[in-house]
């Protein structure tokens, strides 16, 4: 089963690492820089349970880098980052994501010399044991694991309804349905949080609204969801949480009707009235 | 992680498995069975380079060095009747193994063409060491006096013994490296090869597995240096350098690293090739060094790189579905 | 020999070998920064530029005739080079490129041996005067064309690179290819005059160090040409362009530290170690620059 929302906090979870409350995700005064540019300042964010969390501002805001900071792809220059109340602060991004943390890409980042099944197994691979010496003599262990892995990809493929094409090459799948096995890819891990960066870019109307039957899924089977996007009735109409982003701070966050109303999410988007 | 066809699969092995072992009974020429020994030596090599180069991404060029620490470091214990060879095989490859992993811990952390640099540098002053600790290595005129094989009573003399030895260790290698690149690990080492950000994401540790890749081959490689150390009986610094590394280039980049069995192909068609080319052009050429084999091979390497990227076997590949094709139009018309 | 004479007697044929290394590590860097290709053949540059000056020399053309013949030829051999190896690659990778260059290395290699033999091979120097003796150790002139072929390359390219229209027309197409070509660059051709340079600035080195032989108290490390002395040559080169930070001045640096260490090394401990040496430098200094200081969690073996 994908994404059963069972607790499956394989490492972590020691209680003396036990920090800020129990929050399921917890940022304080993150930091980032590059060279001279500040990409994030001071962004703070909790996240007490699952849900649906939007993150949005204008090109250059800070987003991916939110992202990228939190999954342990950089290492933030300030600020500490919890997960399920363990200090995750740079930690390697394998680790981050054995935690329970998962992500997809903006460009979806798929493995183009794979098929589509073969993606979506690799995204189990923290489920799985074996090494390398039981993988290369072929051992019973490795071959009933082998079987395992294949099912569950199977059934994540089904999750976000692409197992028909399976045996496809993945340089064959349009955008839309790359964004889907970005996301079955990234449920191999059996995460408790999903991070989805701008999911909807690029997808045509009935697309969106298959992504966005996903996503309530997702939140159905536990899961908090992230998402990272541009497209402004989508995020509206699918979140109950919105934060703005503008020059990695955070200038907004709450309902959509209330950062619809802001007036300083509204300078930030229009610009400043003369 | 094919959809099980262990039939299918295992045909062709056991058409190959046949061939290998009858291969002697029926050829009965010296000549032949010592060809293929170095076949399967150096097949055993370039295995090892394939999968680092192919599957994993990682341009280690270290290999002669492996093969050298695996021929002298057997050949040093079993020339001073420290350890008897067989098991200083083994000690060779789990030495070469420490060897690999302290080395390969921090140059792996290294990118692409910086990798190569680095490794390449690392085949260079391995040469450099093994010719200047004279006391130990013998020093550039050679290490002598290494002992015969032996497993129990039985000494390992003829080129037939060894032909079946190393074809022993060579399929073993091929085995065991096919059924990796078929496994959760394979298809980690691929991920991380198509796109390293991603593959982290989804929980793959990357530099974990690139050491695991990268000491696995270096072990190989020892294993191959060690047998061909016992089948000489004699090691010098000079058999482990460049020569040997545009070499096994060659028969990877011939033979295409898309599959595991494009750089035992290229092992093959390289050293038939030499052997032919000595044949016939020995009588023109005085000088029939390396270095004159090296400009055939080079043109050939060029010509490889330029008209066939993937190798022989990714050039075959192409033309089997090719053919495929041409087929089923050819059907789909008449019916 | 007293300890200062033999001291300065290492600083000088440091400083020599340090020029060349200089001088091949430029070539690297310029066909690396302006066309992404690593190209391994560098080192066949410089012995094609040693052997065919003897080859001309040794028909009974005159030094210069010769000097010039042999740049000229190892021109248009790099040129072709370009054309017909590099240029026609479908599915260029730096590997590629990596590959294919090693593969015309070892056959320009093989070719000079074929026709010319494995014999190493000099010339008679260029400026013929009496070594000059300084505090005891010796200064051959041909050390002095050597380091001054350096200075003159050095401010050449310097001058060039950052006042002439085409230098920094070359500098803009490192720095991004596309937004070159956009701007009506013509990138291709670039391509084929740095190869072009190169390989006259490769011919130049080999040319240098051909006449310098052996003497009782030089020990400078590459001397006389041979066919098979590009790959060191190469490698060298490969090494003070990585520590120089593929930049003129920094190469220059490197090369003439490089050769210091290594005249140093050679002189006082052993002459076997010193390539050892160089490629050791390389390797970790191309180990310690992957490693990130901001990380405070920080594992080096996983």
């Amino acid at each position: 089963m994908i994404a059963s929302g069972d607790p499956r906090h394989k490492s972590g979870q020691s209680s003396s690492k036990v920090g800020v409350g129990s929050s399921l995700f917890e940022v304080i005064q993150l930091e980032k820089s590059f060279g001279g540019i500040r990409a994030l300042c001071g962004v703070s964010l909790r996240l007490e349970k699952e849900g649906i969390v939007s993150i949005i501002g204008p090109n250059g805001a800070g987003k991916t880098t939110f992202i990228n900071v939190t999954t342990g792809m950089y290492f933030p220059d300030e600020g500490d980052v919890y997960f399920q109340g363990q200090n995750i602060t740079g930690l390697p991004a394998h680790m981050v994501a054995h935690l329970g943390i998962s992500r997809t890409f903006q460009l979806e980042e798929l493995f183009s010399s794979m098929t589509v099944l073969e993606n979506a197994m690799v995204g189990c691979h923290t489920g799985s044991r074996t090494g390398m010496f039981a993988a290369g003599f072929r051992l019973r262990s490795a071959r009933e694991e082998e079987n395992r892995t294949r099912g569950e990809a199977l059934e994540n493929l089904r999750m976000v309804g692409l197992e028909h094409r399976a045996a496809d090459d993945v340089n064959s799948l349009p955008l839309g349905e790359r964004k889907m096995l970005g996301i079955a890819r990234s449920l191999g891990v059996k995460p408790n949080l999903i991070m989805l960066d701008e999911p909807a870019s690029g997808l045509a109307a009935h697309e969106i609204a298959k992504l966005g039957d996903l996503v309530q899924k997702l939140v159905e089977n536990r899961l908090a969801v992230i998402i990272v996007e541009h497209n402004m009735p989508f995020v509206m109409s699918i979140s109950k949480r919105v934060i703005v982003l503008d020059y990695g701070r955070k200038i907004a966050d709450g309902s959509p009707d209330d950062v619809r109303a802001d007036p300083g999410v509204i300078k930030a988007y229009l610009g400043e009235e003369d | 992680m094919k959809e099980d066809g262990r039939f299918k699969t295992n045909i062709p092995w056991l058409i190959f498995l046949t061939a290998i072992i009858v291969l002697p009974i029926i050829v009965r020429s010296n000549y032949i069975v010592s060809v293929m020994f170095f076949v399967a030596i150096y097949g055993m090599l370039s295995i090892g380079m394939g999968l680092l180069m192919g599957q994993a991404g990682l341009f280690s060029l270290a290999h002669p060095t492996w093969f050298g620490l695996g021929a002298y470091i057997p050949g040093i214990l079993s020339a001073r009747g420290i350890i008897p060879p067989l098991p200083g095989i083994f000690v060779g490859a789990i030495c070469v193994a420490l060897i690999a992993y302290i080395v390969g811990a921090p140059v792996l952390r290294l990118r692409g063409f910086y990798l190569a640099c680095a490794t390449f540098a690392i085949i260079l002053i391995a040469q450099v060491v093994a010719a200047q600790l004279t006391n130990l290595t013998g020093g550039p005129e050679g290490l002598v006096g290494i002992p015969a094989l032996s497993l129990g009573g039985f000494v390992f003399k003829t080129d037939l013994h060894f032909y079946y030895l190393s074809w022993a260790f060579c399929l073993g290698c091929y085995w065991f490296c096919s059924n990796l690149i078929n496994s959760r690990i394979g298809c980690a080492m691929k991920s991380f090869h198509d796109s390293e950000v991603a593959s982290q994401s989804i929980g793959v540790n990357v530099a974990k597995y690139k050491l695991q890749i990268f000491i696995l081959t270096a072990v190989m490689a020892s294993f191959a240096g060690s047998i061909f150390c016992f089948y000489l009986r004699f090691a010098v610094p000079d058999s482990f350098g460049f020569p040997l590394l545009v070499e096994l280039l060659m028969m990877i980049i011939i033979g295409g690293v898309g599959h595991l069995r494009g750089p035992l192909t290229g092992t093959f068609v390289v050293l038939w090739l030499t052997e032919l080319i000595h044949g016939y052009l020995g009588k023109i050429f005085p000088v029939m060094t390396n270095e004159v084999d090296a400009i055939f091979f080079g043109i050939l390497i060029i010509i490889v790189l330029i008209f066939m990227p993937r190798g022989l076997t990714g050039w075959i590949d192409q033309l089997i579905n090719l053919g495929r094709k041409l087929y089923d139009r050819f059907r789909g018309s008449t019916t | 020999m007293t300890l200062l004479s033999q001291i300065i007697q290492y600083a000088i044929s440091g400083i020599t070998s340090g020029s060349i290394y200089a001088i091949v590590g430029i070539c690297w860097s310029t066909v690396f920064l302006i066309s992404g290709v690593m190209n391994f053949a560098t080192g066949e540059f410089v012995m094609l530029g040693g052997m065919l000056t003897w080859v001309f020399f040794d028909a009974g053309l005159g030094l210069a005739y010769a000097v010039i013949l042999a740049i000229t030829c190892t021109v248009l051999i790099a040129i072709l080079l370009e054309r017909i190896v590099i240029r026609p690659v479908r599915y260029p990778t730096e590997m590629t490129y990596m590959l294919i260059t090693i593969a015309s290395a070892s056959v320009i290699k093989g070719i000079i041996l074929i026709t010319c033999g494995s014999e190493t091979r000099t010339v008679k120097p260029f400026i013929e005067i009496e070594p000059i003796n300084i505090l005891g150790a010796t200064l051959i002139p041909q050390a002095i064309v050597v380091t001054g072929v350096l200075v003159i390359v050095t401010l050449g390219l310097l001058w060039f690179f950052n006042y002439t229209l085409f230098g920094k027309a070359l500098r803009a197409s490192s720095i991004n290819q596309i937004a070159a070509s956009l701007i009506g660059v013509d990138v291709s051709k670039f391509r084929l005059f740095c190869f072009g340079l190169a390989g006259a600035l490769g011919a130049l080195a080999g040319i240098v160090i051909t006449p310098i032989a052996f003497t009782g108290y030089n020990i400078t490390p590459i001397a006389f040409t041979g066919y098979n002395i590009g790959l060191m040559a190469a490698l060298k080169g490969l090494v003070v362009a990585i520590v120089g930070g593929w930049s003129i001045g920094g190469t220059v640096l490197a090369g003439l530290a490089l050769g210091l260490v290594e005249g140093f090394v050679a002189g006082f401990i052993s002459t076997g170690w010193k390539d050892a040496l160089a490629l050791s430098i390389m390797v970790l200094f191309l180990i310690f620059q992957t490693i990130d200081f901001s990380r405070r969690r920080r594992k080096i073996f996983p």
